[in-house]
């Protein structure tokens, strides 16, 4: 057992107590016993001596009436009988010595002369003890006796007490060590496997362990039935969120599901209608051409302007189609990865674009060789889909000017389309990817709303990212990345 | 025990005279003679004195009738060398509730009234006779004749180691109906216990 304070079992510390209470218990009946017996033990003492001093100077009265000094020191002598008294001595009335004892000592202890008044007196120093006592004869003081002792016996006194004293001590130790014992049994061990028991669940998180006493004391009982209680609650808490969360994965893969059936059905949906649609519209396409070449069509004044508005309508149409079939396949159609020069498209779809409207003036300026690792078919739509945009929104602008370029950032290479047209507010920029969302009126600039959406889902189908600059009437940039961006680039486009 | 005394017992103490001075002190309480103890010579008659009237207190009378109003007398027998010594030792003092006197006889028939009788070298040769006398009477013998005791006395005065001590006849002082204390036989040189001899009878 040691002494340490820390992490000591109840029982021992039980036991320490005991000891501990007992040992400050009879160090304190020691004391005081001691300190009463050492003081009646000198009381008694000096009464005892008292008498003594009192009856050699009775008896020596004759002595020293008739100066007979053997005689006294005979007297004297029978004070060898007391252990206690090391030295006597009688003094005549003028305070000579008159007998001593023994013959070769003397007082050793500072004498001093009686009061007048008093018959007997004692002084004390320690364990030593002077007697003064009167030598009086028929109501006259004749001369003093001395009487010096040492009690030895005091200290002797207080070692026995101190070893019996020890010697309780050690029977207390048992005592306290058998006490110790029958508590560890009694209170400490249901303790101890109560602590046991906690050490399993909290090592084993298994709550559904019990602890059961196998005495009942009412403190352990409650202590029992709330730590019980307890881990039932925990048990019930651990079971519900189990099931909670089971339900929530069930439930998520579930909606996950519905989720891309619903998304595949659209797509599908979507397709078909696009692609089903098509071939319905060729044939008005192909039948209003036709009417257009009969000459009698074509010269009514009531018929013609109809036919011109059937076929803008049929060709709008045609391109909401083809641009839905974009979006659609933008998802659904499988990833290729090719080297692609988007230099060469973006020349070749603005070249398209000045043969469509060759009564515009355009000024396009396209950056040499930049190169992707893409699929070729979604970067023409995403080039095409941007190119065209800036086409059509430099449409009222005075000194068109639309640039293609890429800039080296980082590891990964920022793409742009650049114009100086119609621009846009740069608190929309996010709604610009949206499908069907248009921040200008269809009759200034025609448009289906599907265009930046299906170059979004490219762009991100990539790993890449979208965003664009504006401002009102100065232009538009659309930049795209096809790797994720750098921070800087993101917190850019977040704080615009 | 006998023991021979030297006749003439002028032994000068002046060695031990304050020894001598303060036990006279102790036993006679007279503190003059103290305070005058370095001009004074104490005598051996100056001690024999002081010791006379001790005995008084170690001593028992028979009670007799009126005894208060009696003087306790110490008496003086013959020649005497205490000169004015005992006048000045007893003087003021009572022994037993009664005032103590010192009375020079004239005769021995005077004797009755007397509690201690000093009988002085100069009875000697009367001593017989003085005893025989005494003896009847309650009367506490003591001389420094030698030989007193052996010739019926009670108290006989000797000088042992330049002191003076005393030795006792016990049947003597029980023929005389005096009591003497065992403190006084304690500090006895000696103490005779066998009765007189037969040609006493």
């Amino acid at each position: 057992m040691t002494f340490s304070m820390r992490r000591r079992s109840i029982a021992s510390m039980l036991t320490w107590m005991n000891l501990l209470a007992s040992g400050i218990a009879l160090m304190l009946v020691y004391v005081s016993f001691l300190g009463y017996n050492l003081y009646s033990l000198r009381e008694a003492a000096i009464a005892s001596l008292s008498g003594e001093a009192q009856i050699v100077g009775s008896n020596s009265i004759s002595a020293i009436v008739f100066d007979d000094r053997s005689s006294a020191e005979t007297t004297l002598s029978a004070l060898s009988h007391s252990s206690d008294i090391v030295a006597a001595a009688i003094y005549t009335q003028g305070d000579l010595p008159f007998a001593q004892y023994p013959a070769n000592g003397a007082i050793s202890m500072e004498r001093r002369p009686l009061e007048s008044s008093g018959t007997l007196q004692h002084w004390t120093d320690g364990a030593d003890i002077l007697i003064a006592s009167r030598i009086q004869f028929q109501g006259k003081p004749i001369g003093t006796v001395y009487v010096q002792a040492h009690l030895a016996g005091i200290r002797h006194q207080a070692i026995q007490y101190a070893v019996i004293a020890a010697g309780i001590l050690l029977i207390c130790l048992a005592v306290a060590l058998l006490v110790g014992a029958f508590f560890r049994r009694l209170l400490a061990k249901p303790i101890v496997s109560l602590s046991t028991t906690a050490r399993l669940v909290s090592r084993y998180r298994d709550y559904s362990l019990r602890f059961t006493p196998d005495r009942s004391y009412n403190e352990l009982v409650s202590l029992t039935e709330a730590f019980n209680e307890m881990l039932a609650e925990i048990q019930r808490r651990d079971e519900a969120l189990e099931q909670a969360r089971a339900g929530l994965e069930l439930r998520v893969e579930e909606r996950t599901a519905e989720l891309q059936a619903a998304n595949r059905e659209l797509e599908a949906f979507s397709y078909t209608v696009a692609h089903d649609l098509r071939s319905p519209l060729q044939s008005i396409n192909n039948i209003c051409f036709l009417i257009q070449q009969n000459e009698q069509v074509a010269s009514s004044q009531d018929t013609a302007p109809m036919l011109t508005q059937l076929g803008l309508s049929v060709r709008t149409m045609s391109a909401m189609i083809d641009d839905l079939l974009d979006l659609s396949r933008s998802t659904s159609a499988p990833l290729e990865s090719k080297q692609t020069d988007l230099s060469l498209l973006a020349t070749s779809v603005l070249e398209r674009l000045a043969m469509e409207q060759p009564e515009r003036k355009v000024e396009t300026i396209v950056a040499r060789k930049c190169l992707v690792n893409a699929d070729p078919g979604l970067m023409q739509v995403v080039v095409q889909n941007l190119l065209r945009n800036a086409w059509k929104f430099t449409g009222r602008t005075d000194h068109a000017r639309i640039e293609f370029g890429c800039l080296q950032q980082g590891n990964g290479s920022v793409f742009f389309v650049r114009d100086n047209g119609a621009g846009f507010n740069q608190r929309f920029a996010e709604k610009l990817f949206k499908p069907f969302q248009r921040l200008h009126a269809t009759s200034d600039f025609p448009g289906t709303g599907i265009g930046l959406a299906t170059v979004e889902r490219i762009i991100r189908r990539h790993g890449g990212e979208v965003w664009a600059e504006g401002e009102v009437d100065k232009g538009a940039t659309f930049y795209f990345t096809l790797e994720p961006r750098e921070s800087e680039e993101s917190s850019r486009s977040s704080a615009a | 025990m006998r023991v021979r005394l030297q006749p003439e017992p002028a032994i000068r103490l002046r060695t031990r005279r304050a020894r001598v001075c303060c036990a006279l002190l102790a036993l006679s309480f007279l503190s003059p003679l103290c305070q005058t103890q370095d001009k004074a010579a104490f005598t051996p008659y100056d001690v024999e004195a002081a010791y006379l009237y001790n005995f008084g207190k170690f001593a028992q009378w028979p009670s007799i009738a009126d005894a208060n109003s009696q003087p306790f007398s110490i008496c003086m027998l013959g020649q005497d060398n205490f000169g004015k010594k005992l006048n000045d030792i007893v003087a003021g003092e009572s022994i037993q509730g009664r005032r103590v006197v010192a009375i020079h006889l004239s005769s021995l028939e005077a004797a009755d009234q007397c509690q201690i009788v000093f009988i002085g070298h100069s009875e000697d040769a009367r001593l017989a006779r003085d005893l025989e006398v005494l003896g009847k009477k309650p009367v506490l013998t003591v001389s420094s004749i030698p030989g007193f005791l052996e010739r019926g006395g009670i108290i006989q005065f000797l000088i042992q180691n330049n002191r003076v001590r005393f030795a006792v006849n016990l049947p003597a002082a029980r023929q005389a109906g005096v009591a003497l204390s065992s403190e006084l036989l304690k500090v006895a040189v000696s103490v005779t216990t066998t009765p007189p001899q037969e040609d006493k009878q």
